[in-house]
């Protein structure tokens, strides 16, 4: 599927499935938090989230601030 | 929590914490403290306490110019000014102290609304512009539709109109904001949990604790303005005083966009014969004025002609930023012939005219109106 | 004023220490950590951003993970309206799992002067969802009792721009803050020098937020600790109760002889 992530376009072999996305970025899913389409999704919904070709995708942690 | 005073049977009353003034009762304090609390950049309790100890007695010039830079940095070189209008002295109360109270053996008198308007038409002629509105405790000859529609009928005519009578409900207090009432003013009298029951011995007024609690159910209600004070002389006045000091900073954090202001009644002769237990000179009046202007340094503090003129000459501007002039106790006597008895005796009797020649020449400007009140 | 001995109290949290750092602006992560562990401090602010994969280093979390006793306090830099600072707000609880919020909304890039308006609007809505809400703001004494009002658990006035150094140059503002507030009042923004956190705690002040000056020192770890020293120094010495400036004026003529 296409998905836009993190401003981003990127062609996604995945299942659909968060984890699987998050892997392929590198990304720890302890240390991200995630809107989809513009709508947080809340880390305990990833198991039954299903993404789509299409999404706009944010994947954000934490950096160093004020 | 609630704290009990120390060293004292049970009471009916406790005070509430943000309240009670004994953490800082029988302190002892030196000259070097003084000198502190005079140059306190942030005061408290403990630097008003210094300020009313004996110690202080012997600084009250320093204190005296002190009070008078910061009566000039917040209020510039002004003296505001109002006059009092008795309603009526029709009261339930058992004040030991007051002339009006409901066992003395006076005539009782309540100004019909045509009365109030002559009343109000010549206060309006002598030039104020604020007047404060009185009654005694409520009672069905004064009731709340009463003032009420005192109120309705002085707000036309005045821009500040407050009312110092009985407390009421939150509702009415808005009620009365509605119709142009911008304050209520209601002296505790007395902080002092045994003391109060001695002095308010019956009515609506010995319940301690709801007076207590009727300012801020006033500001709370809609009205702007509150105006504390002790009756000085009922009970030991350090006591009272830091008292009061704490339910002003009370509400200055919990209702922040008040008006408040402080009024120092002293228990002045009447006809009845009360004789103070704890008498304050005029000395100690002054210097309870100065460490309140030092403590409470942005709060208008009042002086009312309960006081001599000498008295009211010198302190003008000294702290005292705020007098009533040309005052009658008596009920009406403005327009009209009044009662014959007031409800306390009038030390200063000058006029308006006379009382600001008095000030302009002590390079004082007499204030009549802050603002407008067009814009509610 | 009331003297505040003992812990820091934020909504039901408490903290030891009364300084709390920003992870901006370090050269590098591992700078970042030592400054804090240096600090002794038990709330450091943190911002959200995309996870970048070409610069994993970025990510803050893991690092912030090992340490011990320190709560994340994520901020809303970045959101220029209220709408935004709600939304980053609910990211950043998300992700630390932290009740905290920094509400920081500066819509001009270039002084990132904090908008009152915005700030306002998200705090009162945060607030009300659960959230403890640090409101950093301008010196305003109105509008600190007003964020009060609505339940903030502090508010945060800034000593001057942020990265400015320019101290408390809102001093006399902070302290009309400090006397009508019912919740703590931390400065935020523009401390320089210990000895500056040192005066903001003296005047009566709850907290120190310091980033800049951290982070842009020489030496931050041993900044971090230097700031820690000054506030600990501030606290103490308002709690001894300092002595007052002399202000005894004199009149030329004596202002009480008619009291004979």
């Amino acid at each position: 599927m296409n998905l836009m992530v993190n401003g981003e376009s990127l062609e996604h072999n995945g299942d659909g499935s968060v984890g699987v996305l998050l892997a392929e970025l590198g990304a720890a899913p302890d240390h991200s938090a995630l809107t989809v389409n513009g709508d947080l999704v809340f880390s305990k919904n990833w198991k039954t989230h299903t993404l789509n070709d299409g999404d706009t995708v944010e994947v954000l942690t934490f950096v160093g601030g004020g | 929590m609630k704290s009990k005073i120390a060293n004292r049977q049970s009471s009916i009353v406790d005070l509430p914490s943000w309240l009670d003034p004994s953490p800082w009762l029988g302190k002892k304090f030196s000259a070097r403290d003084v000198e502190q609390a005079l140059g306190a950049e942030s005061p408290n309790e403990d630097t008003l306490a210094a300020l009313l100890s004996p110690a202080a007695a012997d600084f009250l010039e320093p204190m005296a110019a002190r009070a008078q830079a910061l009566t000039r940095r917040h209020f510039g070189r002004t003296v505001q000014l109002y006059v009092p209008l008795y309603l009526s002295s029709y009261c339930p109360g058992g004040c030991a102290y007051c002339g009006f109270a409901s066992d003395r053996d006076t005539e009782r008198h309540k100004l019909s609304f045509e009365q109030v308007e002559t009343e109000l038409a010549a206060l309006k002629k002598m030039g104020l512009e604020e007047i404060l509105l009185l009654t005694g405790e409520r009672t069905p000859q004064a009731d709340f539709e009463y003032v009420l529609k005192c109120v309705e009928l002085a707000a036309k005519h005045f821009h500040k109109v407050t009312i110092e009578v009985f407390p009421m409900s939150g509702k009415e207090y808005g009620q009365l904001a509605e119709a142009g009432c911008t304050g209520v003013t209601l002296y505790q009298e007395t902080y002092h949990p045994d003391v109060y029951p001695e002095m308010h011995r019956w009515g609506p007024k010995s319940n301690m604790l709801e007076r207590i609690k009727a300012p801020g159910r006033a500001l709370a209600g809609g009205l702007r303005m509150a105006g504390l004070g002790t009756l000085l002389g009922l009970s030991d006045p350090l006591f009272d005083l830091i008292a009061l000091y704490r339910h002003v900073r009370h509400l200055q954090k919990t209702r922040w966009q008040a008006g408040l202001s402080v009024s120092f009644p002293r228990i002045q002769n009447e006809a009845g014969g009360f004789l103070a237990p704890h008498p304050v000179s005029e000395k100690q009046l002054a210097q309870i004025v100065f460490a309140f202007r030092i403590c409470l340094s942005d709060v208008p503090l009042v002086l009312s002609t309960r006081e001599s003129a000498a008295f009211r000459d010198g302190m003008a501007g000294l702290g005292c930023n705020k007098m009533s002039v040309a005052s009658k106790t008596t009920v009406g006597g403005y327009g009209d012939e009044g009662s014959e008895e007031g409800q306390f005796d009038v030390n200063d009797n000058r006029g308006v005219d006379e009382f600001c020649a008095m000030l302009r020449a002590r390079e004082l400007e007499p204030v009549f109106k802050n603002w407008d009140e067009v814009y509610r | 004023m009331k003297l505040e001995t003992g812990n820091l109290k934020l909504g039901s949290h408490e903290f030891g220490s009364r300084l709390i750092l920003g992870t901006g602006k370090f050269s590098n992560t591992e700078t970042m950590i030592r400054a804090i562990e240096a600090s002794g401090t038990e709330l450091v602010t943190v911002a959200l951003r995309r996870f970048n994969r070409e610069k994993p280093d970025d990510d803050l979390c893991a690092p912030l993970a090992k340490l011990k006793n320190v709560t994340l306090m994520p901020n809303t830099s970045g959101a220029m309206n209220a709408k935004e600072a709600v939304r980053a707000a609910q990211l950043g609880r998300e992700l630390s799992g932290s009740p905290f919020v920094k509400v920081e909304i500066h819509p001009n890039p270039h002084h990132l002067m904090p908008d009152a308006i915005e700030t306002y609007i998200a705090a009162k809505e945060l607030a009300a969802d659960g959230f403890i809400v640090l409101p950093y703001i301008p010196a305003d004494p109105v509008l600190a009792k007003k964020l009060e009002d609505v339940g903030c658990a502090a508010v945060m006035p800034l000593g001057a721009a942020i990265g400015s150094g320019g101290g408390l140059s809102t001093a006399d503002m902070i302290q009309l803050i400090i006397r009508d507030s019912n919740i703590p009042v931390i400065v935020d923004a523009g401390l320089r020098a210990p000895s500056e956190a040192a005066r903001a705690m003296e005047m009566g002040c709850d907290a120190c937020l310091v980033n800049s000056a951290i982070a842009a020192a020489t030496d931050p770890a041993a900044m971090a600790k230097a700031f820690a020293l000054g506030v600990e120094t501030g606290f103490a010495a308002r709690n001894a109760g300092l002595m007052p400036k002399s202000e005894v004026a004199v009149a030329s003529s004596p202002l009480t002889s008619f009291l004979g």
